[in-house]
This record gives C-alpha cells, sequence and structure tokens, in this order.
C-alpha cells in the first residue's frame, strides 16, 4: 500500500505521511479488539497522589486565605503540588503494563440481600488515563506557573482564591480521568463544573462574570443531567457502573444479551451520555456557555476552557465506546453534531473582534472535529486531536493573556499591531505564530496538521449516513479556520506598530501608558508548551524513517487501542475510495491545500490590504440583503437570543404563574378558604347574639320546650318511622 | 314500684297537687323572667322558678319516701340566699354604673 | 442507658431556665442542649443497633394501662440517627441565638429545650399515642416561637396559629387513623388495646388490615404526616412559617420538624399499609415530582431569600419522598440520608440568612448584593452550603439525591430483589428538579453573593444591644463550621450511615417484594378480565 500504484497528486507525499501503524492489518478484518481486564493493583497506592496533591494544595491555600496571606506564596505551594502530581502521573506511565485498578476508599457501597450498588473511591488506569492525565496535569503546572505571574496584580485580593480554584480544577480533573467507575466520573464532571463556575466568576464584581459563571454551571447542568440518567440507565440495565466489570460485560457477551431484551431503556444509554458530552464539551446544542466563559481570568481559560476539561466530553466518548454502541444511530448523531459544531462556530469566530472570543470558538469548533472523529469511529484521531489541541490552544490562549495583560485589557484586533516589532513581545509573537499553523494545520511542520488530517481522511472513509457530506463540511471549516486564525495573526502581530491601551489601567495614566512586555515565567511557559505542541507530531503520528516502538503504533494511537476504546479506531485502511481515490492520500493535498488558500485570504484583506478588508465589510453591510449574513455572524446567528426566548422567557413565565398560583389559588383559596369557612358558619348565627338578655332566655325556654316536645314525642315518631320502613322494606 | 304506705298518705293531696303547684309557680317565674325589665324583678323570678323545683323535690322525696329530696332543697336554699346576696350585690354595682335597673341597658356581649 | 432521660434533660433544663437570672439563661440552655447532645453521643456510642436490625434500648413505663397506652421507649438504627441530628444541631441554635434574641430571653430558651424534647420523643417513641403526643407537642413551642419572636410583628401572630392550625388539623386526621389501626388490632384480639408500635406494625404486616382499610388510612396518614413534610398542594404553611420564624425556629423546622412527615412515613405508612402503598404509591411520587418542580420554579422568582430557601425545601423534600416510595433499600437509605442531610445544608442556610438578617435586616435580594466583599468568610460559607445544596459531588447532598433518584428509577416491576411501582421516567422527570436547583441557587448566590456591593443601610435598632462587626464573629464561625465538617465527611463517607441502618431498613422493606408481585398480579388480571370484557362487549 505504501507503494501503491494509484497515482494521486499526493502520491510523492506518501512516504512520508504514511506511518508504520498503517502498515499493520490492511486485510480488512474487522474483529473487535480486545478489552484487557483490570487486575486490582494493591501496590500502587500512591497514585493516589495524584488527586491529594491538588487537594492538599487547596487545603494549603485555604490555610493561607485565613491567615491572609499577601505574597505569592499560594503560586508556589500549587505549582510545586501540580508539578508534584505530575511526576506522580509519569511515575505510573513508566510502570505501567496493563490495566489496573487501585482502590483508595470505600465511597458509595450500598449491600442488601439480592443487589449491590458499589462506587468505591478507586482509580481505573489505563493507557487512556494515563494519555489524559499527563497532558492534563502536565499543561495544568504550567499554566499555575503561567499564572503567578499573570495574577500578580491580584497578590492579597484575590491571588489565594484563583489558585485554590485551579487546585480544586485539578482535582476533580483528575477524579473524572483517573475515576474507576461512573460515579466518580460523575464526581469529577460536577467538580471541574464547579471549578469552572469558581474561576469563570473569578472577577466577581463585575456582572457580566458573574452571569458568565452562572451560565456555564447551568448549561452544564443540562448535561450533567443526561450524563446522570445514561449512568442511571447502565446501572439499571448492566447492574453495575465499574468499567472494569462493564467492560468485561461487553468482552464475554453477557451484555450483548442484556441488550437484546433491553429495549429502549438500553439503546437510550449512548444518547444520554453523548448529552452529557455534549454539555461539557460545548457542542450543539449546549455550546453556548462556552464564549461566555471567557469573562475567567486567561490562565482559566487556557486551562480549563481549551485544553482540558472540555475535552473530557471527548474522553467520555472513547472511555465508554463500547456502550455507545449500542444504538446503530449514536455514533452518526456525535459525528454530525460535532462537524457542525465546527462549521458554524467558526462561521462565527470569523466575525468576531475580541481575540479571547475568538479562540472560544475556535475551541468550540475544533472540539466539533473531536466529535467528528468519535463520530466516524477513529477514536486514535480524535484523541491525536484533543493531545495536540491542548497544546496549541493553550498557547494561544496564554499568548492572548499576555497581551491583555501587557495592554491593560485590550483584546480587540483593531486596536493591536505589529506586536512583532515591539520590544519584548518577540517571543509573544513568535510562539503565537507557530501555534496558529498548528491550528489552522499547516501542514508537516505542525501537530495540528496530523491530527486534523486523519479525522478528515476518515469522515469520507467510514461508511455512514452523509459522512462524505460530513468530510466536505470538515474541509469547509478547515478554510474557515485558516482564515480566521490568521486574522488573528496578521492583525495582532504583524503590521505597522500600533496600540490602544485597554481599559483595566491598573492607575496607570491612559496617556503615558507603556505595554507591559512579559517576563521570564510567562515567557518560559509559552516557549515550553510551544515546544510541546511541535513534539507531540510525534506523539500523533508514526514516521516510516523512525524507528518503531509502541508496537508500531504511534503513541497516541497505541494509547487509544490499550483502552476501553480500542474498537473506535479502524484497523488500518479500509481501502475504500471518494472521488476517485483512496481519502488517507488525497487529503494530505487536499487538507494544505485549503489552509493555504484560507491563509492567503487572511493575508489578503488583514496584513497586505488591511483596508480592503473594511471596505468589503462596509459595503456588506451598506446592503441591507448582503448585511445579514456579516450582522448574524457578529451576533452568533442570534443562539443566545433564541434560547432566551424559547427556554428561559417560557420557564420564567411559569415560574412567576406557579408563584400566582401558589399564593393566591393554593394558599389563598384552598388553605385560607378552608380556613374562612368556621367563620362563614358562624356569621350565619350571628343574629341571635344580639346582647339581649330577654331574647337568650326565650331561646333557652324554646329550647327545653323543644326538648321536651322530642322526649314526650319520641315514642310516637319511632312508631311511625318503623312503620314506614316496615311497608318500604 | 310505690308503696301502698305512700298511697295512703297522700290519698287526700296527691303528688300531682304538689307538682301543679310547682309548676305554675315555675311557669309564673318564667314569664315573669321573660317580660320584666327591671333587673331585681327579674331576680325575683328566677328565686321563684328556684322554690318552684324546691317544691317539686320535697313532693317527690315525701314520695319516694326518701330524704335526699329534702337534702337537696336544704342545699338549694342555702346556695340561692348565697346566690341572691351576690347578685343583689352585683345588681347595686350595675345600677351605679348607668343610673337604672334595666337590663337592657347592657348589652356589651352582643355580636350582631 | 435509657432513651426517656433524652427526653427529660431539656424538659428539666427549660423548667431551670425559668428560675435562672435573665442574663445566664442562654448560657444554661447552651450547656443544657450540649449536654444532651453529648448524652445521645454516649448512647450512640453504646448503641448496638449500627449495622443491626431491631430497636434496642427497649424500655416502657405504665401510663395508662387500661387502655393500653405506655410510656414506650426505643430506638433502631434510623431513629438513633434522627436522635443524633436533632441532639446536634440543638446546641447550634441555642448558640447561633445568643446575638439575635435580646426579649423575652427565658421563653425564648424554654420554648427551645421544649421542642428539643417533643421532637426526640417523637424519635424515640414505641408507643402510638407517646409518639402522637410529642408529635403534636413540637407545635406549641413552635406556635410561640413565631408569635413572640417573628420578624414581622404585624403579620406573626396570625402566621402562627395559621401553621398551627395547618398542622393539626393534619395531624389529628391521622390520629384517628393510628387509632382505627389500634382498634382492629385490638378487636382481633379479644378486646385487648394496646398502642405498642411494635405490635401493630406485626398486626399490620401479617394482613390484618384489607386493602380498603388500608386506603382510608394512607389518606388519614398523608393528612398529618404529608402536610408535615410537606407534599404539594399542602404546603403552603411552610414557606409562610419559615420566613416568619426566627433563625433558630428555621433551622429547626427545616432540619427537624418536616422530617417527622418523612420519619412518619418511614416509620408507619411503609409498615402498617404496604397494599396502600403499592396501589396508590405512583400518586405520591407525582405529587412529590411536581413539588420538585413546582417548588423550584416558585424559588426562581422569589426575591425573598429566606423564603427561596423555604420553598427549595419543599423541592427537595419531593426527593425524600421519592425515595421512600420507590420501596428498596438504595431508596430508603437515601431518602433517610436525605432527612439528614437536607438538614445540614438547609438549617445551615437558614443560619447564614439569619446573620445577614441580623446585620442588615433584610433578606430581600434585590436590596443587598456583592457581599463577597464585605464578608468573605460569610460569603464562602454561603457559596458551600449552596453547592452541598445544590448537590455537587464530594458533598452530602450529591449522596443522598442520587441514591434517591437511582432508586427511583431501578423500581421497576422487574427488578429482581425489590420489584417497585416507579420507574425510569419518574426519576428523570424528577431529575430536572437538579437543574432548576442549579438555576435558582446560583441566581440567588450571583445576586446575594457576588456582583457589585450593595449594601442596605445598617439599621441601628434601638433594642440592637449587641452590634456586630461587619463579617462573622467566631461565634457564627463555630455554629457553622461543624455542620460544613459533617457535609464533608458525609460527603465522601456517606457508608457510615449507610451501612448503620441497612438492616433495619430491609427488616422495614421485608414484607414488599411479594406484595408488589400479588398487587400487580391483581392488576394485571383486572387488565385482562376487563379488556376481555371489552371484547365481549364488542363482539
Amino acid at each position: 500500500m505504501m507503494h501503491t500504484a494509484m497515482i494521486t497528486p499526493a502520491s510523492w507525499i506518501v512516504p512520508f505521511i504514511s506511518g508504520a501503524d498503517d502498515a499493520h492489518g490492511h486485510h480488512g478484518d474487522h474483529a473487535a479488539r480486545v478489552i484487557e481486564a483490570a487486575t486490582a493493583a494493591n501496590n500502587l497506592g500512591w497514585a493516589g497522589l495524584i488527586l491529594w496533591l491538588p487537594l492538599l494544595s487547596l487545603v494549603l491555600c485555604g490555610v493561607c486565605a485565613a491567615r491572609g496571606v499577601k505574597s505569592k506564596l499560594p503560586a508556589w505551594i500549587t505549582v510545586a503540588s501540580l508539578a508534584a502530581s505530575f511526576f506522580v502521573t509519569v511515575g505510573l506511565y513508566m510502570q505501567y503494563d496493563a490495566p489496573v485498578t487501585i482502590h483508595l476508599f470505600e465511597w458509595f457501597n450500598l449491600n442488601w440481600s439480592g443487589g449491590s450498588f458499589i462506587a468505591p473511591f478507586a482509580l481505573y488506569v489505563d493507557r487512556l488515563t494515563l494519555l489524559w492525565m499527563l497532558f492534563v496535569t502536565g499543561l495544568g503546572t504550567l499554566i499555575a506557573l503561567y499564572a503567578s505571574e499573570y495574577m500578580e496584580h491580584d497578590v492579597g485580593k484575590g491571588y489565594t482564591r484563583f489558585f485554590a480554584g485551579v487546585s480544586v480544577f485539578l482535582f476533580a480533573m483528575s477524579a473524572l480521568v483517573m475515576g474507576d467507575n461512573l460515579v466518580m466520573l460523575y464526581l469529577g464532571w460536577e467538580g471541574v463544573g464547579f471549578a469552572s463556575y469558581w474561576l469563570i466568576g473569578y472577577y466577581y464584581t463585575k456582572p457580566s462574570a458573574v452571569a458568565a459563571a452562572k451560565k456555564a454551571f447551568i448549561v452544564n447542568r443540562i448535561g450533567d443531567l443526561g450524563l446522570a440518567l445514561g449512568l442511571y440507565l447502565i446501572y439499571h440495565a448492566f447492574g453495575t457502573i465499574q468499567y472494569d466489570q462493564l467492560f468485561q460485560m461487553f468482552q464475554d457477551g453477557s451484555a450483548a444479551a442484556i441488550t437484546e431484551k433491553g429495549g429502549w431503556s438500553v439503546s437510550a444509554i449512548p444518547f444520554l451520555l453523548m448529552l452529557g458530552a455534549f454539555g461539557k464539551s460545548a457542542q450543539i446544542p449546549l455550546y453556548v456557555w462556552l464564549p461566555d466563559a471567557m469573562e475567567g481570568p486567561t490562565p482559566v481559560s487556557a486551562l480549563i476552557h481549551a485544553a482540558t476539561m472540555v475535552t473530557a466530553g471527548v474522553y467520555l466518548l472513547i472511555r465508554m465506546f463500547p456502550v455507545m454502541e449500542l444504538h446503530s444511530a449514536a455514533l452518526p448523531t456525535v459525528a454530525w453534531v460535532g462537524g457542525l459544531t465546527a462549521l458554524l462556530a467558526a462561521t462565527i469566530g470569523m466575525a468576531q473582534f475580541d481575540i479571547k472570543r475568538i479562540m472560544a470558538y475556535s475551541t468550540v469548533s475544533q472540539l466539533g472535529y473531536m466529535f467528528l472523529g468519535v463520530g466516524v469511529m477513529t477514536t486514535d484521531a480524535a484523541a491525536a486531536h484533543v493531545f495536540t489541541h491542548a497544546f496549541f490552544k493553550a498557547v494561544l490562549f496564554l499568548t492572548c493573556g499576555a497581551i491583555m495583560h501587557g495592554f491593560a485589557g485590550q483584546l480587540d484586533l483593531r486596536k493591536l499591531s505589529g506586536l512583532r516589532h515591539m520590544p519584548g513581545w518577540r517571543i509573544v509573537s513568535y510562539t503565537m505564530g507557530y501555534a496558529c499553523l498548528c491550528l489552522v494545520g499547516f501542514p508537516f511542520i505542525t501537530s495540528g496538521f496530523f491530527s486534523k488530517d486523519k479525522i478528515m481522511a476518515e469522515a469520507f472513509v467510514t461508511q455512514g449516513p452523509g459522512f462524505v457530506v460530513l468530510g466536505v463540511i470538515a474541509l469547509l471549516t478547515a478554510l474557515l479556520t485558516a482564515y480566521y486564525t490568521f486574522r488573528v495573526f496578521f492583525r495582532v502581530c504583524m503590521g505597522p506598530k500600533h496600540y490602544e491601551p485597554g481599559d483595566e489601567l491598573h492607575g496607570d495614566d491612559p496617556a503615558h501608558f507603556h505595554p507591559h512586555p512579559p517576563r521570564i515565567a510567562i515567557n518560559f511557559v509559552l516557549i515550553t508548551i510551544c515546544l510541546g505542541a511541535f513534539l507531540a507530531i510525534f506523539a500523533v503520528h508514526k514516521f516510516g524513517f523512525l524507528p518503531g516502538g509502541d508496537k508500531g503504533y504511534a503513541w497516541v494511537k497505541a494509547s487509544v487501542i490499550g483502552s476501553t476504546g480500542a474498537n473506535g479506531v479502524p484497523h488500518g485502511h479500509h481501502g475504500e475510495t471518494a472521488f476517485f481515490a483512496d481519502p488517507h492520500k488525497w487529503m494530505v493535498l487536499a487538507a494544505s491545500t485549503v489552509t493555504i488558500v484560507g491563509m492567503l485570504i487572511a493575508f489578503y484583506f488583514h496584513l497586505a490590504n488591511r483596508k480592503a478588508a473594511d471596505k468589503l465589510r462596509a459595503s456588506m453591510l451598506a446592503n441591507p440583503v448582503t448585511a445579514v449574513l456579516p450582522k448574524a455572524m457578529e451576533n452568533k446567528w442570534y443562539v443566545d437570543e433564541v434560547y432566551h426566548a424559547i427556554i428561559r422567557a417560557p420557564l420564567w413565565v411559569v415560574g412567576h404563574a406557579c408563584a400566582v398560583f401558589d399564593r393566591y389559588v393554593i394558599d389563598g383559596l384552598l388553605v385560607d378558604g378552608t380556613g374562612r369557612c368556621p367563620r362563614f358558619l358562624a356569621r350565619l348565627f350571628q343574629p341571635l347574639q344580639n346582647g339581649v338578655l330577654q331574647s337568650y332566655a326565650v331561646s333557652m325556654a324554646g329550647g327545653i320546650g323543644l326538648v321536651v316536645l322530642l322526649v314526650l314525642l319520641m315514642p310516637r315518631l319511632l312508631e311511625a318511622l318503623n312503620a314506614v320502613g316496615g311497608t318500604g322494606g | 314500684m310505690m308503696s301502698t304506705l305512700a298511697m295512703d298518705a297522700m290519698s287526700s293531696v296527691s303528688l300531682a297537687h304538689y307538682l301543679t303547684t310547682s309548676a305554675i309557680l315555675f311557669v309564673i317565674g318564667l314569664i315573669g323572667f321573660l317580660t320584666r325589665r327591671n333587673m331585681i324583678v327579674m331576680f325575683l323570678c328566677t328565686e321563684l322558678m328556684f322554690q318552684a323545683a324546691a317544691i317539686a323535690m320535697i313532693a317527690f322525696g315525701r314520695f319516694h319516701l326518701d330524704v335526699s329530696g329534702q337534702v337537696f332543697v336544704i342545699f338549694i336554699l342555702t346556695i340561692a340566699a348565697a346566690e341572691a346576696a351576690l347578685a343583689l350585690g352585683l345588681v347595686v354595682l350595675l345600677y351605679r354604673r348607668r343610673e337604672t335597673l334595666s337590663a337592657e341597658a347592657w348589652s356589651e356581649l352582643r355580636e350582631a | 442507658m435509657t432513651l426517656m432521660l433524652l427526653v427529660l434533660i431539656p424538659v428539666i433544663a427549660a423548667l431551670g431556665v425559668i428560675g435562672t437570672p435573665r442574663q445566664h439563661v442562654k448560657w444554661v440552655a447552651l450547656i443544657a442542649t450540649v449536654i444532651n447532645f453529648l448524652y445521645s453521643v454516649i448512647l450512640a456510642y453504646a448503641f448496638k443497633g449500627w449495622g443491626e436490625g431491631g430497636f434496642f434500648f427497649v424500655k416502657s413505663f405504665n401510663w395508662l394501662e387500661s387502655f393500653g397506652v405506655s410510656l414506650g421507649v426505643g430506638a433502631d438504627s434510623v431513629s438513633m440517627l434522627l436522635v443524633l441530628l436533632s441532639t446536634m444541631l440543638m446546641p447550634l441554635c441555642v448558640w447561633g441565638s445568643f446575638s439575635a434574641i435580646q426579649t423575652r430571653v427565658k421563653e425564648y430558651y424554654a420554648w427551645l429545650l421544649v421542642i428539643e424534647a417533643a421532637m426526640i420523643g417523637v424519635f424515640i417513641a414505641r408507643d402510638l399515642i407517646f409518639f402522637y403526643i410529642c408529635f403534636e407537642f413540637t407545635l406549641i413551642p413552635m406556635y410561640f416561637l413565631i408569635a413572640l419572636f417573628g420578624s414581622n410583628p404585624m403579620t406573626r401572630v396570625r402566621t402562627a396559629t395559621k401553621f398551627f392550625i395547618y398542622t393539626f388539623t393534619g395531624s389529628i386526621l391521622t390520629l384517628a387513623g393510628l387509632i382505627y389501626v389500634a382498634w382492629a388490632c385490638a378487636s382481633q384480639n379479644a378486646g385487648v388495646w394496646t398502642f405498642d408500635i411494635g405490635t401493630l406494625t406485626a398486626f399490620a404486616a401479617d394482613g390484618g388490615l384489607t386493602a380498603r382499610e388500608q386506603g382510608w388510612i394512607l389518606l388519614a396518614m398523608l393528612a398529618g404526616f404529608g402536610v408535615k413534610i410537606p407534599l404539594f398542594p399542602v404546603h403552603t404553611w411552610l414557606p409562610l412559617a419559615h420566613t416568619e420564624a426566627p433563625t433558630a425556629g428555621s433551622v429547626i423546622l427545616a432540619a427537624v420538624l418536616l422530617k417527622l412527615g418523612t420519619y412518619g412515613l418511614y416509620r408507619f405508612l411503609l409498615p402498617i399499609v404496604p397494599d396502600a402503598v403499592i396501589t396508590y404509591g405512583p400518586a405520591i411520587a407525582v405529587l412529590a415530582i411536581i413539588g420538585i418542580l413546582y417548588a423550584a420554579l416558585i424559588c426562581w422568582v422569589q426575591t425573598d431569600v429566606k423564603r427561596l430557601v423555604a420553598y427549595s425545601s419543599v423541592s427537595h423534600l419531593g426527593f425524600c419522598v421519592l425515595g421512600l416510595i420507590a420501596l428498596n433499600p438504595l431508596g430508603l437509605q437515601g431518602s433517610v440520608l436525605y432527612m439528614i442531610n437536607h438538614g445540614l445544608s438547609t438549617g445551615a442556610l437558614f443560619f447564614l440568612i439569619g446573620m445577614v438578617y441580623e446585620r442588615y435586616h433584610t433578606r430581600d435580594m434585590n436590596e443587598m448584593g456583592g457581599l463577597a466583599r464585605r464578608m468573605p468568610v460569610w460569603s464562602t460559607f454561603m457559596v458551600f452550603f449552596v453547592l452541598a445544596s445544590v448537590g455537587l459531588p464530594g458533598l452530602n447532598g450529591f449522596v443522598s439525591e442520587f441514591l434517591c433518584l437511582i432508586a427511583a428509577f431501578t423500581a421497576t416491576p422487574d427488578n429482581a430483589a425489590y420489584p417497585g411501582v416507579l420507574g425510569p421516567w419518574y426519576a428523570a422527570i424528577a431529575g430536572v428538579g437538579m437543574i432548576f436547583a442549579a438555576m435558582y441557587l446560583l441566581i440567588m448566590v450571583g445576586k446575594v453573593v457576588f456582583g457589585p456591593l450593595k449594601e442596605p443601610r445598617r439599621h441601628a435598632h434601638d433594642h440592637d444591644v449587641v452590634t456586630l462587626p461587619a463579617d462573622l464573629t467566631a461565634r457564627e464561625i463555630g455554629v457553622l463550621a461543624p455542620l460544613a465538617v459533617l457535609c464533608v465527611v458525609l460527603g465522601f463517607q456517606p457508608g457510615i450511615v449507610t451501612s448503620a441502618m441497612e438492616p433495619a431498613i430491609e427488616e422495614t422493606l421485608a414484607v414488599y417484594p411479594e406484595r408488589v408481585l400479588a398487587v400487580e398480579e391483581i392488576q394485571t388480571a383486572g387488565a385482562q378480565s376487563s379488556s376481555m370484557t371489552e371484547v365481549a362487549i364488542d363482539g
């Protein structure tokens, strides 16, 4: 296959691009891969430190807050414990040879005659866990280090609170990824949501930040409900929520028996899990919280809302891949939602001016690619994209943060230009440039190229409803991505030197404003992560000319194959063709072409001839027909407004209606109404109480008379009644 | 249950006579109570009704050859005396407040 | 070791309080409640019922022997847990009232002690009449606490009266129902009356009551217990009473008095009328679910923080009832755990609201905002307990909510060990309450704790003898900290509660599995025969 006779325009690339992993299994066998059973590892209790260290950091930050520490101590505590956590993860990785469960302590342990509900606080470690944990703790440490400088304006104010939030996040994220069961996953799932709430709302005096935090938590809660219901259904159907037991049921076939008679309650599971993933990973219809989440400090956006937390949805789908296959429509749904989200977010991203917000939409869009990858049965490429994206998107956010930090909160790309030429901003400019190249998938020298390329190719290869259309959408999105990414880069980093400071001046005089270029911590972190983004190439792609380790697969692919998501990894080439050739081959050329075209458009409009872009925009806005498009894109297709109108507003009305109903109907009419009955009856007899002594006496006498009469007449009455009854009977 | 001894003793004036007297006395008292407004007269009327009851009790007691009737009457008389003292005292008090003996002057507890 | 002492200590202390000089009253009350708490801890330590079924410390004192009434006490693990909850909360309630109550202190603390005695009496009673007396006697102290110490002098008497009459009316019907059970038992037992709860339960478990009788008794019990819980639509006394009551009153009301209702369901409804529970279980569950969603929506539009939390209790207790009606061990354990957890988190929320009220004399969300800036410690606690209430995993609320929902979810007729009468739809719809809870509580937090600082003018009331600093005092932190610690402990170690009561729960549920199947058989047979008649008519 490597020396295919088919002459495609990309054939010169083939020896370079087609890796050793592709040399495996071209036999078209679709035998399911084995999910190894986990063994209980009692000697690995120290792995719990990965969770406990961030928790310790939280406690110490709490102590700092209580003692009113006014130094950078909380940052150092956090960085140190996260670094330690990272090294423990590395140690665990070194030790690893087969899936293990590590029991920490009992959590849910309910037994009764004939059943049990068990969810220990335990860790499940396989290759997928390690893959995720390595970049979560690694990037967590670096970004915390970055934040130690970035947040320095707040030393003694919110500094401790910030690092406590980061520690909570790392604890929850580790629990999410490492948990041995779905309840642990849920703990982490809600925990990261809460950490996100905490950190988005960091600037709590800003109403927009509070609103964004609230929105993030509530929208996530909708997804969480899906996840919780999916969890209940899994427990209901399979009787366990521990990964190992669950997936062994899929291995030994006992799951199949359950699935057959399960009916709707089994086939609903993948869709509910999906809802959870859509919430956490900001996919249609629950993506609306992520762009608003940019209200948080930038390191938070980089760590939580770009690199780690938002990939939890992808993790869930890969982890639960066998469950996702319980209904045949589930994965195509994921693919379509992912593809459409990618496109939608890219179109919105094109029309924004706030560079951080552009990056937020770009994150949504890239997450869409990952879901597309899972949906088209390419979990390895999805994981690879998660991995590479974590690095380059972190760099992009961190450079945005550095700019924001240096220019007093300025993020408008119209008000910044020529950063490259300013003293002290060179590292920021070049790391941003490289990260942009990664994001657009510039051929061969960027990790993003390899991961994205695989997803797009597989969209054309995998059989599924309209997957070819999805592939085209993905290519189109790649074009848009290239455009909006380099729009930012060419505007901000290139061109003539020009800037306006933002409004967070911290007492500086705006007339004599000088940008504060980043110092050692920020620059160090930028370079390190950027280097990581480059080296990720070798993690996600197996080059033919490099010696093969790791069972002949690229590292990420080997990680996914060694996990519960193994079945989602395609077995080499399928030999399918789309558009007259094997997409695995021509995708290299197609992807490179659209990327470069997009970059050239951006180059023309935003560097070579910036006036043309403004003119085009002005002319489109001038015509009421064409003005619709840029306006709608700039206003995010009015999705927030639509949600407000169809969900929040009606609920608000119903809430008020209930409150009124409760107050006036239930309490007023029914309760107080019943309470008034005795009084109403009493009012009937009130006239008798006239205060005239004689009238009381008369009624008394009359009463006695009546009683006497009754006593006298009673025997006769009874007789008469009996007679009537007798005749009646 | 009536013993012959009792029958003999009341051959001339039978129980019915006593009871009739008692009833007449009671009705006089009742009518007086209902029609008069003067509190002292009303009070006297209640005393009349009391005595009517007392007569009835003595009559029954004699009829059944049982002393408890007479015992009751002695109680009634005693209590009536005590009560008369109290009641007249109250009437005097009420008179001082309103300068009238009419019962209609007092209707504080009316509801309508 | 006697449980009766738990009732006697507060009663004696209440009498003692009356004879104590005014300035020492609060200390006497505090010491008495602490002693009672310590005594209950000693009892809990000596208690043999952890992880065992059955009743311990059982004792019966003669009272009205000719009517079969005695002062019978005894505790199973569920009772003991609720006793511990009550005795643990009371010192905090007393301590938390130190600054708020400056007038009529003797009455205040005496009534607090009396209510403690009554609450504990409910949980430990093994005699129906004793139970009922304690059950009703909680009303009288609460009436005075609201009527004398309510926040609004114009409306507090009316509120207290309404609270009293409402709950009293309901529980009188419950008494009738319970006496009917005793009567039925006596008439079967050669006219020998007994009000011993164990005997009556055994009588009912042996099928002593017909299905028709059970239906009526269920209705009678719901009249009293349902009002107390409160179930929709008999919940309207609760927001009123909560809003009006002084802080400690609200705390007791939310943390313990509402639990008397669910405890009543657990202790009487489930064992005495199993067939009726199976038949009408879905209806009760529907009421609970309506309560969850309806109250949550009302919470959403409240502006009075205290009223919001009060309505949230209606919503939360719906989950508790749902867990009970699930009729499986998961649900019952979740439900009892819910009783405890709701007591901790909602109790703490009422404390927190009371602390703000003491400073600003308002509870209107629109009048205050951004208090995180002025009161960082208070805000930390507020956010913490709101999250516990929302059900954040790792805190206590999550465990119980999760168990109640999963129990309702799996309570399908085809469940092997414990067939139930609910199913996925009940849990799915109730689960929407989780989203609503996040909405209303976070909106409240967003308004009150976060945002730009908006402070109402601090009223310098004449009767404010104590002036409080801006943020919490050490005493106030001391009130909240134990609750916070318990929230975390129960969040990570729910096993200490669930495994302790597991056998007791299974004993309670012992009659259910076969009854559920039997009732369902009858129902399906009925459905088949009716469909057959339809066929016949059609034919």
